[in-house]
C-alpha cells in the first residue's frame, strides 16, 4: 500500500551472518539491491544491482557503472520486494535495508553492514506496523501544531 | 521532458520506486507509491504521518531521489531510472490534501477503496502529507543493465 518502516534494528536474536547483523536466509529470499550514497552534488544517487551472498556471508554487490565516489563513504542498500495481482496492485511486500560501507573486493563491491531496519508484512502485519508508528504520529502532529494554531 | 518511450512507460506503469531522503547524510530508502504527472514533470509521493521521519529528512535537506527498478506489477519490461530532484512538503491539509492524488492511487492499487472505507479505523494513516519533487537530473539504464553507462534524459 504504501511505505514500510522498521521491524528491527542492529542485531536481534535471529541467526546471523559472520557479519553478526543479517539473517542470510532471509537476505537470499531478495533478487537484487539498490545501492544509494550521497554523490559529490549532494543529492541522493541509487542504482540497482545484483548481488551474491558467499559463502562466508560475505554480501557481494555486482559492480555498476556509475561515479566511484560511492566507496567514498556511507552507503544503504535496499532489498525490496513485491508480488504484483494480476487484478491490479501488489502484495508480500518486504525489506531489508542495510547501512555500511563497500569496497572493491575482486570485480565485486563488498559490502560490510553496520546497521539494518527491516518489515515484512508476513511477520508483521501493516495494522500492527501503523500502531507501532503512533508515537511518530504524535511526534509529527506535535511538531506542526504551531503552524495549525497560526 | 524528452524522454525515449521506454521511460516514459517506466513512469506512467511502475507501481512503486525507491525513495531516498537524506538524514544527516545518511541515505534512507524505503519502497513508496509513487504518483507521475508528465505536465510538467512532476513527481509526487504521499506519507501518512505514522511514517513521517522521511518528511522530517526533507524539511532539513530536500533533495531526494527516485529510483524506477521494479517492473512487478507492471506490464512493462524491467528498466531502471535514476529521477533525483527538490522535494516539497506541503502538510496545511493532512485531512484532504492527498486526495487529488487518489484517481491516480485508485488506479495502481484498485482496492484502495477498501482501505478508504475504514477511514475511520485508520484515522492517522490517512492523515498524509503531499510530497511533490521537481527533477532535477534522469539517469536511464535501457533494459536495467546498469553495467553499461546510463543514459541522460533531457528535462
Amino acid at each position: 500500500m504504501e511505505e514500510r518502516r522498521h521491524l528491527q534494528t542492529r542485531g536481534g536474536n535471529q541467526p546471523l551472518t559472520t557479519l553478526g547483523l543479517i539473517d542470510p536466509d532471509r537476505l537470499s529470499l531478495f533478487r537484487y539491491g539498490i545501492v544509494t550514497w550521497i554523490d559529490t552534488d549532494g543529492f541522493p544517487f541509487s542504482v540497482a544491482t545484483d548481488f551474491i551472498l558467499s559463502e562466508n556471508g560475505e554480501i557481494l554487490l555486482k559492480k555498476p557503472s556509475v561515479p566511484a565516489t560511492m566507496t567514498r563513504g556511507r552507503v544503504g542498500v535496499l532489498f525490496n520486494h513485491i508480488t504484483g495481482i494480476p487484478t491490479g496492485g501488489y502484495t508480500d511486500r518486504r525489506y531489508m535495508l542495510v547501512w555500511g560501507t563497500v569496497s572493491e573486493d575482486k570485480g565485486f563491491l563488498k559490502l560490510r553492514p553496520e546497521e539494518v531496519s527491516e518489515w515484512d508484512e508476513k511477520i508483521l502485519p501493516f495494522d500492527k506496523l501503523c500502531a507501532a508508528a503512533v508515537p511518530q504520529g504524535k511526534r509529527y502532529l506535535e511538531s506542526i501544531q504551531p503552524s495549525i494554531d497560526a | 521532458m524528452k524522454a525515449p518511450t521506454w521511460v516514459q512507460s517506466v513512469f506512467d506503469r511502475y507501481l512503486i520506486c525507491e525513495f531516498t531522503s537524506i538524514d544527516n547524510g545518511k541515505p534512507v530508502t524505503f519502497p513508496l507509491l509513487f504518483f507521475y504527472d508528465n505536465n510538467p514533470p512532476r513527481f509526487a509521493v504521499t506519507s501518512s504521518i505514522l511514517f513521517s521521519r522521511k518528511i522530517e529528512h526533507m524539511k532539513k535537506n530536500p533533495k531526494v531521489s527516485l529510483l524506477f527498478s521494479n517492473p512487478e506489477g507492471s506490464g512493462v519490461e524491467k528498466h531502471v531510472v535514476l529521477v533525483q530532484g527538490i522535494a516539497k512538503c506541503d502538510d496545511s491539509d493532512l485531512d484532504h490534501g492527498w486526495e487529488r492524488y487518489l484517481p491516480m492511487w485508485r488506479k495502481k492499487e484498485p482496492y484502495i477503496d477498501g482501505f478508504l472505507a475504514a477511514r475511520d479505523q485508520f484515522a492517522w494513516f490517512w492523515k498524509r502529507i503531499v510530497v511533490e519533487i521537481e527533477p532535477k537530473k534522469i539517469l536511464a539504464w535501457k533494459n536495467g543493465d546498469t553495467s553499461k553507462p546510463a543514459e541522460a534524459i533531457n528535462l
